[in-house]
């Protein structure tokens, strides 16, 4: 065919070509291996490279910065500020006793200084504080040849600037087409394989065949983002198990895929349209996912109703669910709603983080539509993560929903490194309540006229 | 807002070029509309800052041209206070105007009894929150003429190592 076409489309010819042998490559190293669960290691290889190379990259840009005699900007792991966490009673008495010579000061008082401990709180939290830093992405340490993690872009030297033009060809012009080709064939897959799966009666047979295609499938998607996943699933019995509910931190869409990949569950969520309405639709001929009607989610007791009912069913898949109920970026864990947890059914803990310096995967789901979103994350060097199953937990009877919601929440945040906060992640949509002020205000009303003054006390 | 190479020199605040870019890095995201200055929904964005019952009496601070809003120059002059390199004369004067309200230089009763309402919110009835106020205006007013000056302030809060509490460090 290619001697026909005229001599000076050559350059056509060697792209056809090229493409042809890129496709054969791509079926034959990745798809296949991915969907029998073989790895090469080259996806390893690939991230001490990087590695390397980021070391260098820093230490690069550091003597830069110290030729230049300015200092590189570094952030304090917790914000620009260094920040000293006081509770108000402790402080407020700190400051009185400090100055009066009242010996034992419990008398309630008030003290012109009082104000002092609202003053620096109030200044600490408009410098840096806690919350609306958890809805954008982490700063990191050391820069990793993106530019749109560097925040100190600045021209260092040639060799820097020609690594890192280098690095936007490849992440561009070979790893980008290469994984939008993949994502297409992973979005086939699931749909032809879930068609096909949904037309063989029920029974065992068939959870066999869905395992082994969700798996696969799945599979195929990490492929698509270069994801090197380390499951820590050492006591095999913390794997979650039909009529439970995982539960997991939420840091973007991807989670899924992930956890996923290495198991099976039924999913739980909205009802989309578009690209991702295909894609439910399918996976719902072949087993049962427990997908809602906008309308229906501010229902919270239809909502609970049918999670109940999925989990009596021991047939069924265990339930997936993200308590945030929004994407937070992965440096801390936010409130967890507690209907998931009023079930009554056992709860697995899992714990995903992600490193950072390689691809930065939180979804920023009011700067980023979906379809960015994914550009990103197909343009960065890959998507490394760690999944920790932990110990299945239940609630106990002097605990309620809250509490134990909780409990899950801390466990969750303190095997995966993560920061615990009470603040919901709907702030980063709407206010915060006067409610918090009006509790500072008693607590501080109790301390300047005594306890027995308080009537509200409950 | 644009060039962040350099700062003018008159900015007169204690911080370096360096903590001086970080700050106007934290300006710029809490300025949501892009309008150059803070308004007090802007500050009211933070979830943290709800918790605060002063946070008027700091913007307003902050605020020295009284147009209601806070921009970058009021931002830093006012962050500096709270700089560790601050003096204490300094700090005092801060928090002597989280008292002073309409800024003549004297804490009045009425002045005194508000900043106190916005403390206790609505845990203290009137009279008991007016006992208070008479009380530490008694024991502070040594002229007599009702009203507690900075240096009446002064002289109780400065043995109290002010520069330690109101600090922070960029």
């Amino acid at each position: 065919m290619f001697l026909l076409l005229p001599f000076d489309s050559l350059i056509v010819n060697l792209l056809g070509i090229s493409l042809t042998v890129l496709f054969t490559l791509l079926l034959v190293f990745i798809i296949v291996p991915a969907i029998f669960g073989v790895s090469f290691g080259i996806r390893k290889l690939y991230m001490k490279t990087l590695l390397k190379i980021f070391a260098w990259a820093t230490l690069r840009m550091q003597r830069g910065a110290k030729e230049k005699n300015h200092q590189l900007y570094k952030p304090y792991t917790n914000g620009i500020i260094a920040k000293d966490p006081t509770s108000l009673e402790e402080e407020i008495k700190e400051i009185r006793r400090s100055g009066s010579s009242k010996a034992l000061d419990n008398t309630p008082d008030f003290e012109l200084s009082d104000i002092f401990y609202f003053c620096r709180k109030g200044m600490e939290t408009i410098m840096d504080d806690e919350v609306t830093k958890r809805f954008s992405a982490e700063e990191l340490e050391s820069w990793n040849l993106l530019s749109r993690t560097n925040y100190n872009f600045q021209y260092i030297s040639l060799r820097l600037t020609v690594l890192w033009g280098l690095g936007v060809l490849i992440r561009y012009c070979f790893l980008l087409p290469l994984r939008i080709a993949l994502a297409f064939t992973g979005i086939s897959l699931l749909v032809v394989g879930t068609t096909m799966v949904g037309y063989v009666p029920h029974g065992r047979k068939k959870n066999l065949l869905l395992v082994n295609l969700s798996q696969s499938q799945h599979r195929v998607s990490s492929r698509v983002n270069m994801k090197v996943l380390t499951y820590y699933r050492k006591p095999r019995k913390n794997r979650p198990r039909n009529g439970g509910i995982c539960v997991a931190n939420h840091t973007s869409p991807i989670d899924v895929i992930i956890l996923a990949s290495d198991g099976y569950y039924a999913m739980v969520g909205q009802v989309h349209g578009g690209l991702m309405g295909v894609i439910q639709r399918a996976m719902v001929k072949a087993c049962p996912h427990v997908w809602f009607e906008r309308s229906e989610v501010k229902d919270r007791h239809l909502v609970a109703k049918r999670l109940t009912e999925h989990v009596k069913d021991k047939s069924k898949l265990p339930i997936l669910i993200f308590p945030e109920g929004t994407c937070i970026n992965n440096t801390s864990v936010m409130m967890f709603k507690k209907g998931s947890f009023e079930i009554g059914a056992t709860v697995y803990p899992v714990a995903i983080k992600y490193d950072p310096q390689f691809g930065d995967a939180f979804w920023n789901s009011s700067k980023y539509g979906m379809v960015t979103y994914l550009l990103r994350m197909m343009t960065s060097w890959a998507i490394v993560c760690s999944v920790w199953y932990l110990p299945p937990m239940t609630r106990e009877t002097n605990e309620d929903a809250v509490q134990f919601a909780n409990r899950v929440k801390s466990a969750i945040a303190r095997q995966g490194g993560l920061v615990d906060l009470l603040w919901d992640g709907g702030l980063k949509r709407e206010k915060v309540k006067d409610t918090f002020k009006e509790e500072q205000q008693k607590l501080y009303s109790k301390m300047i006229v005594g306890n027995h003054e308080d009537r509200s006390r409950s | 807002m644009g060039n962040e190479a350099s700062y003018p020199a008159e900015m007169c605040s204690h911080f370096d070029q360096d903590e001086i870019k970080r700050l106007g890095k934290r300006f710029k995201k809490l300025d949501l509309d892009k309008s150059g200055s803070l308004s007090v929904e802007e500050f009211l964005s933070m979830p943290e800052l709800r918790y605060n019952p002063l946070l008027r009496r700091v913007i307003d601070i902050f605020d020295t041209d009284g147009s209601g809003e806070v921009d970058f120059k009021e931002f830093i002059v006012g962050a500096s206070q709270f700089s560790v390199k601050g003096n204490e004369e300094q700090k005092l004067r801060f928090a002597f105007n989280i008292y002073d309200m309409d800024k003549d230089g004297y804490i009045s009763n009425g002045e005194l009894f508000q900043v106190l309402r916005m403390m206790v919110g609505s845990n203290l009835k009137d009279w008991q929150l007016q006992q208070l106020v008479d009380k530490t205006i008694i024991i502070l007013d040594r002229d007599g003429d009702g009203k507690i000056s900075f240096e009446e302030f002064s002289a109780v809060v400065r043995g109290l190592e002010i520069h330690k509490k109101l600090v922070l460090i960029v």
